[in-house]
């Protein structure tokens, strides 16, 4: 089925600038995947779980967090997405500034697949990013509806 | 803090005149009591020699009694011979010596007396001529003589009631004397005690009051103790709120401030690319056009544009490396520390060992002098204070003056002092607090640094309720001195 519905990529970045970069990127490593980009969590959260195309009810998709967003702590969406029993299955990179070692092994805990530190050195950052690009390309993400 | 000095100084100068006036009173009390007790000694003496002096009447008139007595007995014993016809009783020579002792005795007895010793040589003329007279053979002219004799033994009688009567004269005399001591010992007496009853009652009195006063100031001296401890204890943890805000203000801010940093770097890079394509650009429009160029565009993209960048790309990194530092502090300060009881030579040694290569690379002598006091501390945060310190001393030695540093180390009062002591260039008395603050140095910037380590130190030093300090003159080496508490009392800050 993963051939006849793309992967889409579901980024939860409040800075647009990062987002900005992020999608450059991504781009950049030959990756055109549709993306969806939310500023705040709320509407990511409606996003993920309501919208009719979203991910719950229109194919598999793949998270990319921030921690970091105004209205609620990444790490809470993280939680809500691991506690369903559908979304559980989808991965979610979290990709943000706080490099806290507690903070990261919370979010693995919590059931994060991967985490990334954007690192302030842009070429570690463009690095970083286009090493995700080739995770993106060569990963196997399940069907939620499939479940 | 002058007038509680002050008012300390007037109450102890109180106490001692007043302990000076106890100890007078005292001293005056009990040499009252000397004197009356040597009175008193007197006044027995007195008693005993007038008692002595009645024995000695009584002594003289039983003498003189018991010399007149035997003068009687020989006569009896005489005539009783004459009448029987018999040879004289036994009893005649005892009478006759009891006379003679009588008599010396008398001689011995009234010898103080020239009355009485006048009349010594009489009783001893009549007497001889009485025994003469008895001793004589018993035949018909001893009645005669004894007739003869008559005038002298009633001359010598005569002479005996005198001294009876001098002696009950003295008697009487020396009775009344005994009783008058008597009775002045009596007076005496009961004064003498009032006297030692008031002063053992004063005595008691000053000790009791000066005990008082003494569990008085005790108890007020252990309030304020107490006192001093609960404003030590609301001191200290105002101090570790504070640091505590701090800290996660650092943390929040270090990492709010790195969110935008990234998009700057990020977009500096974005803008170098898009220059290198204006470059190539520019490098194709000369080659095939240099019509359509002008100079400032030339300049923008050749010049301009990678200066900026340039500029811009030196900026953020050392951005970057300030926030880091910031959040390293902030992290330290988050870090629990766990208290152990340390052998902080050990520690000192180990950090110097650790720095040897850097030691020997500046030919510095770095020495721990004796032995430093063992405490109860964080062992990674004394090591990071120690080694920071000792390094600096290294890294800012006297340029042309081989490198000298010392620790040195000793407790008291519950406080452990850590001295390092170097004999490097020094700090300006200017800068003293300044080399404290984050990101600030002092003196010619020649070394590398950012401006941390010390405001690392004292942070840490404050995180473990002590102080660092520095006493230093330009070029005249610097002595850091970090106070640490023996026992570390718990990080309150992390326990709340």
């Amino acid at each position: 089925m993963n051939a006849h519905q793309p992967v889409n990529i579901v980024m939860i970045e409040d800075d647009e600038g990062h987002a900005r970069l992020i999608e450059k990127n991504i781009r950049r490593a030959g990756i055109h995947n549709d993306i969806r980009h939310f500023i705040d969590g709320t509407t990511a959260l409606e996003y993920l779980f309501h919208a009719k195309d979203g991910p719950l009810h229109n194919g598999p998709a793949l998270v990319l967090l921030d921690l970091n967003l105004p209205d609620m702590s990444g790490t809470d969406i993280l939680t809500k997405i691991k506690a369903d029993a559908t979304l559980k299955r989808t991965p979610v990179v979290v990709l943000t500034t706080t490099d806290d070692k507690v903070e990261i092994q919370r979010c693995y805990d919590l059931g994060c697949n991967v985490y990334i530190t954007k690192p302030v050195n842009y070429e570690n950052f463009a690095e970083a990013i286009r090493q995700l690009g080739l995770f993106l390309s060569v990963i196997q993400v399940p069907d939620p509806s499939e479940a | 803090m002058a007038p509680p000095a002050t008012i300390a100084a007037t109450a102890s100068e109180q106490q001692r005149r007043f302990g000076r006036r106890v100890v007078t009173f005292v001293s005056l009390g009990f040499l009252a009591v000397l004197v009356g007790a040597a009175a008193s000694v007197l006044v027995v003496l007195r008693a005993q020699s007038h008692t002595d002096w009645v024995t000695h009447t009584y002594k003289v008139e039983r003498s003189i009694i018991s010399m007149s007595r035997a003068a009687g007995g020989m006569r009896a014993d005489a005539l009783t011979a004459l009448y029987t016809h018999q040879p004289r009783a036994p009893s005649y020579y005892q009478f006759r010596q009891e006379l003679r002792d009588g008599m010396d005795d008398v001689a011995r007895l009234t010898a103080d007396n020239p009355a009485q010793r006048a009349r010594v040589p009489i009783l001893r003329k009549g007497y001889g001529q009485i025994i003469a007279v008895l001793d004589a053979p018993v035949d018909g002219q001893l009645a005669q003589r004894l007739v003869a004799q008559e005038p002298m033994r009633l001359q010598v009688l005569a002479t005996v009631s005198k001294m009876m009567a001098d002696e009950q004269k003295l008697l009487d005399a020396r009775t009344a004397a005994q009783e008058a001591s008597a009775r002045l010992f009596w007076t005496v007496l009961p004064f003498v005690g009032a006297l030692l009853m008031v002063v053992a009652f004063s005595s008691v009195f000053a000790i009791r009051r000066f005990t008082g006063d003494l569990a008085r100031s005790k108890d007020e001296l252990a309030e304020m103790n107490e006192g001093l401890e609960t404003a030590v204890q609301i001191r200290t943890r105002d101090l570790q709120r504070a640091n505590e805000e701090i800290q996660r203000f650092a943390y929040i801010v270090s990492h709010d401030l790195r969110s935008p940093l990234v998009n700057v770097m990020g977009f500096t890079a974005e803008l170098d690319t898009a220059r290198k394509a204006l470059e190539k650009m520019i490098d194709d429009a000369e080659e095939k056009a240099p019509e359509i160029l002008t100079q400032e565009a030339r300049i923008a993209a050749r010049e301009d544009l990678p200066e900026a960048i340039g500029f811009i790309r030196s900026s953020t990194q050392r951005m970057d490396r300030l926030i880091n530092a910031i959040l390293r502090l902030s992290r330290e300060g988050r870090r629990a520390l766990a208290p152990d009881l340390l052998d902080t030579t050990a520690i000192v040694q180990n950090a110097i060992d650790s720095m040897r290569h850097r030691i020997d690379e500046a030919g510095a002598d770095v020495r721990i002098e004796g032995q430093l006091p063992a405490i109860n501390c964080d062992r990674v945060a004394f090591e990071q204070i120690m080694s920071n310190l000792v390094e600096n001393a290294i890294k800012y030695a006297a340029p042309g003056r081989p490198g000298e540093v010392r620790i040195r180390g000793q407790a008291h009062l519950g406080r452990a002092t850590f001295d390092v002591i170097d004999n490097g260039r020094g700090v300006s008395p200017h800068d003293h607090e300044r080399i404290f603050d984050l990101f600030r140095r002092s003196g010619v910037q020649d070394q590398p640094g950012e401006g941390i380590g010390l405001a690392h130190v004292r942070a840490l030093a404050h995180r473990l309720g002590g102080t660092v300090d520095v006493e230093s003159e330009l070029d005249k080496g610097a002595t850091f001195k970090v106070i640490l508490p023996v026992v570390f009392a718990g990080d309150k800050d992390r326990a709340a």
